[in-house]
């Protein structure tokens, strides 16, 4: 879980192009989407891409992608469920 | 404020993939528009101005690696790397670069290439394809192979898009914001674009006749344009001559439809008169007018009266290019900026060469001819976008 925290961490520092962040400055349960981290709905669409094209996983319900994708602990969460 | 130079430029477009054959095909009064070729479409009627090249053959051109850039970013940095070359300059630390882009469709053509698959079934398409589609994509594939990080920005306001991104680079280099900026615009052609430009019933089946009496509608195309600007302080540090001096800009909206300007082309007007301020020159000091000139009812006759309007009887020699490239939307305004600089280097103008019959109420005559003149002191070029969002640039000799 650690591990795949802190490779979802990198892989959206590179695409949402956060230059100037660094790994340790995401927490894990740091809201990614308008309050904490301040994502917007392009990155969100980076965010569907990271997970298909990286971690092999689909959203299947549009209506939990809220839920999903609400910080990197949500996330992990969800892939690591998505592929056991 | 700082004088702002043009010290390079590039063109990608139906006319070559450089500024000297863009140059050889407008001297040999050679048209680009032909059939679709790049594209599947049902509209195999409907004549386009194609850049000749395959994606393939452009990511080749550039040695970058398959499925990376859409379309509209190939052609935007095709263009891009010959106004760096022809300037001379890469990325310099010690001076802040801005990159600043106009496009209105940016990787759309990646989005149909997506839609196509997940229509058929929603768990099908390549869903990545969707990050090229919004307009900044472009702009930031752009700034990112270069290297130039310091502005980034990106216009969309129809086919005065990358007019605007030329006004703006210039207000930042006026401004000391930078020091050098490329600006410029690229469009590809999409079925989007083909088929709303169709739906709208401004396409015409033949090669548009801009100013023409029988116009009757305009020619889409694709293609890109970027210029290098600096600061005369940069440019003179480094003993660069300079290909012009932008000496002045006006953007104006004339707030009357989506799709039309207002009768009297009260936009285009106040956009020519404020480029005309900004360079601190009287309408007579314009040597050539590159005009908007689309060839669609609408678009020439506005163009026409607020022509007679600002300049009375004396409308200096015009000529719409759009006959050659075709209207190529986003990039149109860099690549007429081209033409206009080509013609203010080789003293030389373009002719609008199917031209036969004047518009009854404007009896306004383009130039039909390759014509020489002797020297282009200023010259003005009109870039017009649906909405109202007009534009005119002025390029002036040193």
């Amino acid at each position: 879980m650690r591990k795949l925290m802190d490779t979802l961490k990198q892989e959206i520092i590179e695409e949402m192009h956060l230059e100037d962040m660094e790994i340790e400055d995401i927490e894990d349960e740091m809201p990614l989407f308008v309050e904490g981290l301040g994502l917007d709905s392009i990155d969100a669409l980076s965010m569907i891409v990271i997970l298909e094209k990286k971690h092999g996983v689909k959203l299947e319900n549009p209506d939990e992608g809220k839920d999903i994708m609400h910080s990197v602990k949500t996330l992990a969460e969800y892939i690591t469920q998505q592929q056991a | 404020m700082q004088t702002v130079f043009v010290t390079g430029m590039g063109a990608i477009s139906s006319l070559g993939v450089s500024v000297e054959q863009t140059y050889e095909a407008l001297i040999e009064k050679r048209s680009g528009i032909g059939k679709c070729k790049q594209i599947q479409t049902v509209h195999t009627d409907i004549p386009v101005g194609e850049v000749s090249l395959s994606n393939d053959e452009l990511r080749a051109l550039l040695k970058v690696s398959a499925e990376k850039f859409s379309r509209t970013t190939l052609l935007g940095l095709v263009a891009a790397q010959e106004a760096l070359d022809s300037a001379g300059v890469k990325k310099d630390k010690n001076l802040k670069t801005a990159v600043i882009t106009g496009t209105t469709v940016s990787g759309l053509d990646r989005s149909e290439h997506f839609f196509h698959h997940f229509l058929l079934d929603n768990r099908a398409g390549d869903i990545s394809n969707l990050l090229h589609h919004e307009c900044g994509t472009t702009t930031q594939d752009i700034a990112d192979y270069f290297g130039f990080h310091d502005y980034i920005s990106t216009i969309s306001t129809a086919c005065s898009s990358s007019a605007n991104a030329i006004a703006l680079g210039s207000r930042l280099i006026a401004a000391g914001v930078v020091d050098r900026v490329l600006c410029g615009g690229e469009d590809a052609l999409s079925n989007f674009t083909i088929n709303g430009f169709n739906s709208m019933k401004i396409l015409d089946r033949e090669l548009c006749r801009p100013f023409d009496k029988t116009r009757s509608g305009l020619n889409i195309g694709e293609g890109a344009a970027f210029l290098v600007l600096e600061s005369k302080k940069v440019a003179e540090e480094r003993e660069k001559e300079p290909i012009a001096r932008l000496s002045g800009w006006g953007n104006r909206c004339d707030a009357y439809h989506q799709t039309a300007s207002s009768p009297e082309g009260r936009g285009p007007l106040q956009a020519m008169k404020e480029a005309l301020t900004r360079a601190g020159i009287t309408p007579q000091d314009i040597g050539y007018i590159n005009v908007h000139g689309t060839g669609t009812p609408n678009n020439d006759i506005t163009e026409a009266r607020a022509l007679i309007t600002l300049f009375g009887e004396k409308v200096p020699p015009f000529s719409s290019t759009k006959l050659y490239t075709g209207h190529t939307l986003g990039a149109a305004g860099a690549i007429e900026s081209v033409i206009s600089l080509l013609s203010m280097q080789h003293n030389t103008l373009f002719p609008t060469f199917n031209f036969r019959q004047a518009i009854e109420e404007a009896q306004l005559k383009p130039i039909t001819s390759v014509t020489k003149v002797e020297n282009i002191k200023h010259l003005l070029t009109n870039s017009f976008g649906f909405g109202g969002n007009d534009t005119s640039l002025i390029f002036s000799k040193e």
